[in-house]
């Protein structure tokens, strides 16, 4: 009687400690994987008309680099996010405006004059003057932003997010 | 230490054991249970107490009162005892003495006994040193000082907000209630300077933060500019300049993104048809933002100050500059760009804008209460639903 | 699951260790005897939330307060974590000092115990080394003065002293060099020593067992 009184005993202790020792680990296990994934699952949406400059500027038919900065908050430090555009004017209030990052692993194409291509340096991506792929790995067509014209000011409509 | 103390000392320690427990479960248990009530008071203790929020380091400002974390405190206050060339027997002979004892302390103590009864001397020693680090421990905090309160800013939104009303009160003066610039008037040895906008893109592109933060430490005193760190003879901390840049950058930028939070923090209420503004939610905002910079000590205001309820209702050379119910103070009518006795237009480079006039105006003729709780006594409506012509509430 | 048992054991041998560390007899004692494991079961605690902690924070002065700025507000439980840490070193000095105390006041140091005692004070002034290092590493303004003050107290040393001020400092002045060090011996240098002396404590209190509670013939 004793004996098995003094086996039950040692299995509460043992359960109680098993318990305790959880509840402690759990505590900071949890608040744990949070702390290290938070930053993963913020992101800050962004989205503003960055104006252009006016669209005479932007001679006809020849896509025309454009480059703007945004600036984020990443963590403790501001970031200054460069950001390029070719302005494609077609003439008569036309206009289409690409964005310079290639649809594969976000390099930057260039526009070559005599091939008449976007080329990607990476990975020999083209891509057609309307911003179809021709050639290499991209899966999709250039991006293109939306656009508006006021005052002759060229805008596009910069959305992040 | 001969064999026999030895020996004795195995036999017991055995025959102790015999009648001992067994490490697991048992001395696990009482030390599981330990742990774990100190985790939940440390737990307690990071939720309900949580850590103080300080500002950042500042080798720039000496008023700062130097503290020890509390368990060296004992120490620094034992310093007090020890002033000018005996100074290291409190900082190096004491502490280094102390330590070697400890260390030394199962060599020096010849006393085999184990017993507290048979160990008077140790034990009310320790204690005696223990007792005495207790008493200069609370010494040192009874006799500290308070440190003086500092404007906090963590988050960004929180920052922004800060560096707006640091704006407020050290450069609207000269720069404008939005940084537009133009001529300065009313003060002193800048009269009639024409200052270019700092809220163009051209600064804000061009400026990086270190620049804007170091043109405000340090002034740009060729240019008109004075120093406005505290380093420098100004009145801005680090913590200041920092949220001022923040303020900066994030207002005029157009690169970046005022957060939501910030533009709800520092936007002036909006009025309900019929309700009385109040001195703490609506005019300390205004006077903050577009009058204190001039109205403080030390200015050229003809000694009307506005920095608390008080001062505006009764300072100045000229008060009272605000009569309940009466449009013609000197302050509405100076709102109103006139040209009276008591001084010209206010603000001087820039109309307010006709909403906040607004805002002055229902306040004087609604007696110009100081709380919120007072503006709302008076207030002829106090739910939305509800609203009454705003001609009802000029006269309540 | 035997079968792996079996494998593991034959390999690590499980058996003896759970025989040598914990299905030990050792005599009876009080709750002041749970000072010690209370002092490892802190170390732990703060090591776990020390190493979250490095994660986001920067040793940096541009960096150091934003960083943390970010971790108590930026950051999912950084607060938590944060808090933790700082209630927990002041718990540990506490509960490593009430230790050193328990061991005096029932003569534990004694025959054969003198190395456990040694290494013990060792611990105690490296947690407080830890203390003094670690209020540092926020870059505030509690942080920056109180260890401005707390590097010169060696520097009225005669002779020496204001080497060793400038020894700390990294420099005669407290400044990013200091912040550097004062991390490094945080997170690498102390917890080191005191990892290593904790293997020593606690295998000299395996091997002489946990002192008895003085008897009045002892």
């Amino acid at each position: 009687m004793a004996k098995s009184h003094e086996l039950h005993r040692s299995d509460f202790v043992k359960s109680v400690v098993a318990v305790l020792g959880t509840i402690i680990g759990g505590f900071i296990a949890i608040p744990g994987i949070g702390y290290l994934i938070s930053p993963s699952l913020k992101f800050e949406a962004s989205e503003a008309w960055i104006p252009l400059g006016p669209l005479e500027n932007y001679p006809d038919g020849t896509p025309t680099l454009f480059n703007f900065t945004r600036t984020k908050i990443n963590g403790w430090e501001k970031t200054v996010n460069s950001y390029g555009v070719y302005v494609v004017n077609h003439g008569g209030n036309q206009v289409t405006v690409f964005s310079n990052m290639c649809t594969h692993l976000s390099c930057r194409v260039n526009w070559q004059e005599d091939g008449q291509i976007y080329h990607c340096p990476c990975h020999d991506g083209k891509f057609s003057p309307t911003g179809e792929v021709t050639g290499g790995p991209p899966p999709k067509p250039l991006n293109v932003y939306e656009t508006k014209i006021e005052d002759g000011v060229l805008s596009i409509h910069f959305v992040e997010g | 230490m001969n064999e026999d103390y030895k020996q004795t000392y195995h036999e017991k320690y055995a025959r102790e054991k015999q009648h001992g427990v067994k490490f697991f479960p048992d001395i696990i248990f009482k030390d599981m249970l330990v742990s774990f009530g100190i985790f939940v008071l440390l737990v307690g203790l990071a939720i309900f107490v949580g850590v103080a929020n300080e500002p950042p380091a500042d080798p720039s400002d000496s008023a700062y009162i130097p503290r020890p974390e509390w368990y060296f405190l004992f120490l620094f206050e034992m310093l007090k005892y020890f002033p000018g060339q005996i100074e290291w027997i409190g900082t190096a002979i004491i502490p280094g003495a102390a330590v070697v004892a400890l260390f030394l302390l199962p060599f020096f103590d010849k006393n085999r006994s184990r017993h507290w009864s048979k160990r008077k001397f140790a034990i009310g020693f320790m204690s005696l040193a223990v007792l005495s680090m207790v008493v200069l421990t609370i010494m040192a905090v009874a006799t500290t000082p308070p440190q003086e309160e500092v404007a906090l800013a963590s988050t960004l939104s929180e920052q922004i907000t800060l560096g707006q009303d640091v704006y407020s009160v050290q450069c609207v003066e000269c720069h404008g209630a939005e940084g537009e610039g133009g001529e300065i008037i009313g003060v002193e040895g800048l009269e009639g300077v024409v200052l270019d906008p700092i809220n163009h893109s051209d600064i804000m592109y061009t400026y990086t933060d270190d620049t804007l933060y170091n043109i405000v430490e340090y002034g740009q005193p060729a240019l008109g500019m004075p120093p406005l760190g505290l380093a420098y003879g100004g009145e801005l901390s680090r913590g200041d300049i920092t949220a001022l840049v923040n303020f900066m950058r994030y207002t005029w930028d157009d690169r970046a993104e005022l957060p939501a939070e910030a533009v709800a923090a520092s936007a002036i209420p909006e009025l309900k048809p019929g309700e009385v503004p109040s001195y703490e939610v609506h005019i300390a905002t205004l006077s903050k933002r577009y009058c204190v910079s001039c109205h403080r000590p030390n200015k050229e205001n003809n000694n009307y100050l506005m920095q608390s309820y008080e001062e505006i209702m009764t300072s100045g050379d000229n008060a009272p500059n605000l009569i309940a119910g009466d449009l013609g103070s000197n302050l509405i009518r100076m709102l109103h760009r006139e040209e009276i006795e008591a001084g010209g237009p206010m603000p001087p480079t820039k109309e307010l804008k006709p909403e906040y006039i607004e805002i002055w105006e229902r306040w004087v003729m609604g007696g110009m209460p100081n709380t919120a709780a007072e503006a709302a006594a008076v207030s002829t409506t106090t739910t939305e639903s509800a609203p009454t012509a705003p001609a009802a509430s000029q006269t309540p | 699951m035997e079968k792996l048992y079996t494998w593991l054991d034959e390999r690590l041998g499980l058996k003896t260790i759970y025989d040598v560390v914990l299905d030990r007899k050792v005599p009876k004692v009080n709750w002041f005897y749970t000072l010690g494991s209370a002092s490892l079961f802190l170390f732990v605690i703060q090591a776990v939330t020390g190493i979250f902690l490095t994660v986001y924070y920067v040793p940096s002065p541009d960096h150091a307060y934003d960083s943390i700025q970010f971790i108590m507000n930026g950051v999912a439980f950084g607060w938590l974590i944060r808090g933790i840490h700082h209630w927990g070193a002041t718990l540990m000095v506490l509960v490593v000092f009430f230790h050193m105390l328990r061991t005096f006041y029932f003569a534990s140091y004694k025959y054969p115990r003198e190395l456990t005692w040694l290494t013990g004070v060792l611990l105690l002034f490296l947690t407080l080394g830890m203390g003094f290092t670690g209020y540092l590493l926020p870059w505030n303004q509690r942080a920056y003065w109180a260890t401005t003050v707390g590097t010169e107290i060696p520097g009225t040393v005669p002779i020496i002293g204001p080497w060793i001020t400038s020894f700390l400092r990294g420099g005669p002045d407290l400044s990013a060099v200091t912040l550097a060090r004062f991390f490094s011996l945080h997170i690498w240098w102390l917890p080191a020593g005191i990892v290593l002396l904790i293997s020593v404590h606690m295998y000299l209190i395996i091997r002489l067992g946990i002192s008895s509670l003085p008897k009045k013939d002892d």
